[in-house]
C-alpha cells in the first residue's frame, strides 16, 4: 500500500547528485521520525504532549556520553538513550496519567518537567557542557562485509540510514495503529469514559501511547544530533516542542506518515526560500496560522479521505 | 542578610506583580473564550517596544505614552482575536498552534524593525525609597502601585459591574449567558481587548525598569501561565498571589541556589499543584 | 446470588443519593429498577460498575468484593454498563463502534498473547472479531448501519448501538440505563426483544427505565427506590400497586 511510495526513494541519491536536495531529505527523514512518534501521542490518542522535544534532546545526550564515558559504539549508545528516556516516559507518564491530568494540564506537566531537564542540563557544565552544548567527535560505524568497520560519514551514507530509520518507523507505528492497540488508542481520545466502561485500561495504553512516542523521539535524537555532530540544550525548548506539533497539524493527523510531509514543509522550506532567518520566522508562523484555521486536516487530509480506525 | 532577604523579598513582590498582570489576562482569556492565549507575552513585549519608541523614539512623555502604548495593543489584540482567535473558541489546541504562530509573526516583525539588540529606555523617575534599610527604586514602587491598581480595579469591575457580572456569567454557562441576552461575541472581543491591553500595560511599565529584547515575552507568559494555573484559572486576586508567590520564591531562592535555576521555582509549584490540588491554591471549594 | 448489594450509600458533600440500599440478584433474571426522577437509580448503577465510590456498604460479586476496583476491571469482571445518554465514538462507523467493544473478548480469548499480534509474524485476530461484530449489529438490528457515522445514527439507534458496545463485551450481569426512553414504539418493541433474547442466552438484566408499561411488562422482579433509598421489592405486578410507589411517584392525593 502506501510502502509502495518508500521504494522510489530509494532510488533518488542514483538520480540526484545535488546534495542540498539530499540534505533536506535526510533532515526531513530523521525529523519526520520525531513527527511521526509524536502524532502516535498526539493524533491518536489524543493527548497533547510538550515532552517530545526533551526525549529527542535527552537521547542525544546520552547516546554521546555514554559513548564518551562508557566508551560503548554508536548504536548501543543509541540503546542506552533509547532505554534511557523510556524509563523517564515510563515515571513522568506514570505521574501525569495516574494523577488524570487532561488536556491542558496534562500538556502544561509535560512541558514543566521538559524545561526542568532543560535547565538540568544546562546548568550541569561539568557534564554536559552546559550552553556551549557538545561538539561531537565521535561518528556511527557500521561493519561492513569485506570492507570492516567503516565510519558512518558522507550524505549519501546519511541518506539511506536516515531512510531505513524511518521506514522502520512508520512501518513499526503503522502496525501498532492498525491493530487492537490502535483501537484502544481511538478510543481514549474519542471518549475516554466510554472506554474505561468497555473494559479498557485508560491509564495503561495512555501510558503505552506515551512511551512508545517517546522512544521515537529518542531514536530521532540519537540519529539527528550525530548527523549535525551536535547538541545544545536549545534542542529542549519549547519552541521545538511547538515546531513538532506543528509538523503533525501541517502534514495531517490522522495518517500515520503524514507528518513526514509536515516535517518536509517545514524543514525544507527554511532552505529553499533564501531569506533571512526573521524572514523564515515570519514565514513559518503564518503556515502554523493558515493550516490551523484553513486547513485542519493538514495537507494529506486534503488528498486522502477519512481515516478508519484498525 | 535579613536586610538581603528583605530586598530580594520586595523585589520579588514587585515582579510578581508583572507576573501576576500577564497571569490576570490568561485566566480571563479562558474563562472567556476557552483558550490559553500565548501571545499574550508578545503583547507584553510590543507594549515595552511602543512605549519605548514612544518617549524615546517619538519624544511623548512617559506618563503619556503608556496610556497610548496601552491603547495601541489592546486594539492589536481586538484585531487579532476577532480576525484569528474568533474561529479557536474553546478549541485548546487549535487556539495553541494559532497563538505560537502568532508569536513567530509578531517576533519576527520586531526583530526585523529594532532586531534582536537590547534597548532602553532613558530612566524615567531615577533615585530610590529607603524603608526602613532596604533600598527600593522609586520607579519599581510605582510600577508595584499602578499594577496593584489595575488589578483591584479589575476585580472590582468583574464583581461589581453588570459587565463583569455578565463576564462571571457567560463564564460558567455559556448557553444561559447567551440566552439571557448577553451578547457573547461583544464579551468575548471585549476580554480578548482587556487581557491584551494588560499585557501591553505590563511590558510598558517593564521598559522603564530594564531592557527590552524580542524574547521577554516568551518568559513572562510562561510565568503567568504558571500563576494562573497555581491560584486557580477564574480567580482575579488569586493570580495576584500567585504571581506573587512565583515572584518571591525567584528572589529569595536566587541567594540559595544559582540564579541559573530561577525559573525552576515556578515548574515545580507547578507540577505540585497540578498533581496535588489541580483546582488551583485559591479555587472556590 | 450473583450479585449483593449491602447497605449501599452514596453521599455527594451534603446530598444523600443513595441511602442503606440493600438487594441481590440472582443469575439470569431481569431485575427492574423503578422510581422517580432523581431517585438515585442511575447512582445506584454507577456505584455498581465502579464509576463512583460508595461511602459506605458493599457490593459483592461472584463472592468478590467489588468497591474499590476500577470500571474497566469491573468491566472485565463481567458486569457492563450503558449510558443514559448515549455515549459512542461519534467520529467511526458502527461497525468500528463495536470492534473497539471487542477489546475484552480479545483480552479473554488471547491474554498476553495478543501482544504478539502487533509483530508481522502472527495472524491477526481481526477475523473472528468481524463475524462476531456482524452478529451482535444483527442482534441489536443495526446492521443496515454497518458502516455509517455513529454520530449520525437516529437517537434510537444511538441507544440501540449503546447496548451493542456493551453487549460486545460479553457481559455476565448488564446494567441498562433507562435504554427505551426516547424511543418510538417500534424501536421499544425490538429493545424488548433484544432484551428477552439476552435474557435467553443467559445474561441477567438490571434495567432502569421510566416506562413502567415497557418495563413492567419485562422484568421478573422490580425494585423501587426513592430518595436514594429502596421502598417496594417483588413482583413488578404487586410492587406497581403498592401505595407508597404511586405516592412516590405521583403524590399523595392520588395514592
Amino acid at each position: 500500500m502506501k510502502f509502495l511510495l518508500a521504494i522510489p526513494l530509494f532510488f533518488v541519491p542514483l538520480a540526484v547528485h545535488d546534495n542540498v536536495v539530499l540534505t533536506i531529505l535526510i533532515f526531513t527523514y530523521l525529523v519526520g521520525i520525531l513527527a511521526v512518534s509524536f502524532n502516535l501521542i498526539f493524533g491518536f490518542t489524543g493527548q497533547l504532549s510538550l515532552f517530545h522535544a526533551a526525549a529527542f534532546g535527552l537521547s542525544a545526550y546520552a547516546t554521546y556520553l555514554s559513548m564518551v564515558h562508557l566508551g560503548v559504539s554508536f548504536w548501543v549508545g543509541a540503546l542506552i538513550g533509547v532505554l534511557f528516556v523510556t524509563l523517564i516516559s515510563i515515571a513522568i507518564g506514570a505521574i501525569c496519567f495516574r494523577f488524570k491530568l487532561r488536556e491542558l494540564y496534562f500538556a502544561i506537566v509535560t512541558l514543566a518537567f521538559s524545561e526542568l531537564i532543560r535547565l538540568v542540563i544546562l546548568n550541569w557544565n561539568s557534564f554536559t557542557n552546559g550552553s556551549l552544548g557538545i561538539n561531537f567527535t565521535l561518528t556511527p560505524t557500521l561493519w561492513v562485509p569485506g570492507r570492516g568497520v567503516i565510519p558512518v560519514a558522507g550524505t549519501i551514507m546519511w541518506y539511506y540510514l536516515s531512510l531505513a530509520a524511518v521506514v522502520a518507523a512508520v512501518f513499526a507505528y503503522s502496525r501498532i495503529v492498525h491493530s487492537w492497540m490502535g483501537r484502544c488508542f481511538a478510543s481514549i481520545r474519542l471518549n475516554d469514559a466510554l472506554a474505561d466502561t468497555l473494559g479498557i485500561n485508560v491509564f495503561r495504553y495512555k501510558l503505552v501511547s506515551f512511551v512508545a512516542g517517546n522512544i521515537g523521539a529518542a531514536v530521532a535524537g540519537s540519529l539527528y544530533s550525530f548527523y549535525i555532530s551536535y547538541i545544545d540544550p536549545n534542542y529542549f525548548s519549547l519552541d521545538q516542542s511547538l515546531a513538532i506539533i506543528a509538523m503533525a497539524l501541517l502534514g495531517g493527523r490522522e495518517f500515520v506518515a503524514a507528518p513526514i510531509v509536515g516535517a518536509l514543509v517545514l524543514t525544507a522550506l527554511p532552505h529553499v526560500i533564501n531569506v533571512n532567518a526573521e524572514a523564515r520566522l515570519l514565514i513559518y508562523g503564518l503556515i502554523l496560522i493558515l493550516t490551523i484555521l484553513l486547513m485542519p486536516r493538514g495537507i494529506v487530509g486534503l488528498l486522502v479521505r477519512r481515516r478508519h480506525a484498525a | 542578610m535579613l536586610q538581603l532577604v528583605v530586598g530580594q523579598l520586595l523585589n520579588g513582590v514587585i515582579v510578581g506583580t508583572l507576573y501576576a498582570i500577564i497571569a490576570l489576562g490568561v485566566t480571563l482569556t479562558f474563562g472567556i473564550t476557552g483558550i490559553v492565549n500565548f501571545a499574550l507575552g508578545v503583547f507584553m513585549m510590543l507594549g515595552a517596544y511602543v512605549t519605548w519608541y514612544l518617549t524615546d523614539g517619538i519624544g511623548i512623555a512617559y506618563p503619556l505614552a503608556v496610556p497610548l502604548a496601552v491603547a495601541c495593543i489592546a486594539l492589536i489584540g481586538l484585531a487579532v482575536d476577532q480576525s484569528l482567535f474568533r474561529f479557536t473558541r474553546n478549541n485548546l489546541i487549535n487556539g495553541l498552534i494559532v497563538s505560537i504562530g502568532l508569536i513567530s509573526v509578531i517576533v519576527a516583525i520586531v526583530l526585523m524593525i529594532w532586531t534582536t539588540t537590547p534597548q532602553n529606555m532613558h530612566y524615567v523617575l531615577p533615585g530610590v525609597l529607603r524603608l526602613g534599610g532596604v533600598v527600593v527604586p522609586k520607579m519599581k514602587a510605582v510600577v508595584f502601585v499602578v499594577l496593584l491598581l489595575v488589578i483591584l480595579f479589575t476585580y472590582g469591575a468583574l464583581t461589581r459591574t453588570w459587565a463583569g457580572r455578565a463576564a462571571y456569567a457567560y463564564a460558567q454557562n455559556a448557553e444561559a449567558a447567551a440566552l439571557m441576552g448577553i451578547r457573547t461575541g461583544v464579551l468575548q472581543a471585549g476580554v480578548a481587548a482587556y487581557s491584551a491591553a494588560l499585557a501591553g500595560l505590563g511590558g510598558a511599565l517593564y521598559a522603564s525598569l530594564y531592557s527590552i529584547t524580542p524574547e521577554i515575552g516568551s518568559s513572562y507568559i510562561l510565568k503567568g501561565v504558571e500563576a494562573a494555573i497555581l491560584a486557580g484559572i477564574g480567580s482575579v486576586m488569586g493570580s495576584f498571589a500567585g504571581g506573587i508567590i512565583i515572584g518571591v520564591a525567584e528572589g529569595v531562592g536566587s541567594i540559595f541556589l544559582p540564579s541559573a535555576y530561577n525559573d525552576a521555582y515556578g515548574l515545580v509549584f507547578l507540577v505540585l499543584i497540578l498533581l496535588l490540588r489541580p483546582a488551583g491554591l485559591f479555587a472556590p471549594r | 446470588m450473583l450479585l449483593e448489594v449491602r447497605h449501599l450509600t452514596k453521599r455527594f458533600g451534603g446530598l444523600t443519593a443513595v441511602s442503606d440500599l440493600s438487594f441481590g440478584l440472582d443469575a439470569g433474571e431481569i431485575i427492574g429498577v423503578f422510581g422517580p426522577n432523581g431517585s438515585g437509580k442511575t447512582t445506584l448503577l454507577n456505584l455498581i460498575s465502579g464509576v463512583y465510590t460508595p461511602t459506605a456498604g458493599e457490593l459483592v460479586w461472584k463472592d468478590e468484593a467489588l468497591v474499590g476496583r476500577k470500571p474497566h476491571e469491573i468491566a472485565a469482571a463481567g458486569i457492563v454498563k450503558t449510558f443514559q445518554n448515549p455515549q459512542l465514538f461519534g467520529e467511526l462507523s458502527v461497525f468500528e463502534n463495536v470492534a473497539i467493544a471487542g477489546h475484552l473478548r480479545l483480552k479473554r480469548q488471547a491474554g498476553w498473547r495478543r501482544v504478539a499480534t502487533l509483530f508481522p509474524v502472527r495472524a491477526n485476530a481481526d477475523d473472528d472479531l468481524a463475524s462476531r461484530i456482524d452478529h451482535v449489529l444483527r442482534l441489536c438490528r443495526l446492521d443496515a448501519f454497518r458502516d455509517v457515522p455513529a454520530a449520525s445514527l437516529s437517537y434510537g439507534g444511538e441507544k440501540m448501538l449503546g447496548v451493542a458496545l456493551a453487549l460486545m463485551c460479553e457481559p455476565v450481569l448488564l446494567l441498562l440505563d433507562e435504554p427505551g426512553s426516547g424511543l418510538g414504539h417500534d424501536e421499544l418493541r425490538n429493545l424488548d426483544e433484544v432484551l428477552r433474547d439476552l435474557r435467553a442466552h443467559g445474561t441477567t438484566l438490571c434495567v432502569i427505565d421510566h416506562r413502567v408499561g415497557f418495563l413492567g411488562k419485562l422484568a421478573d422482579r422490580a425494585i423501587v427506590i426513592h430518595h436514594g433509598a429502596k421502598i417496594a421489592e417483588g413482583r413488578p405486578d404487586d410492587v406497581l400497586r403498592d401505595r407508597a410507589v404511586i405516592e412516590a411517584y405521583l403524590g399523595r392525593g392520588d395514592a
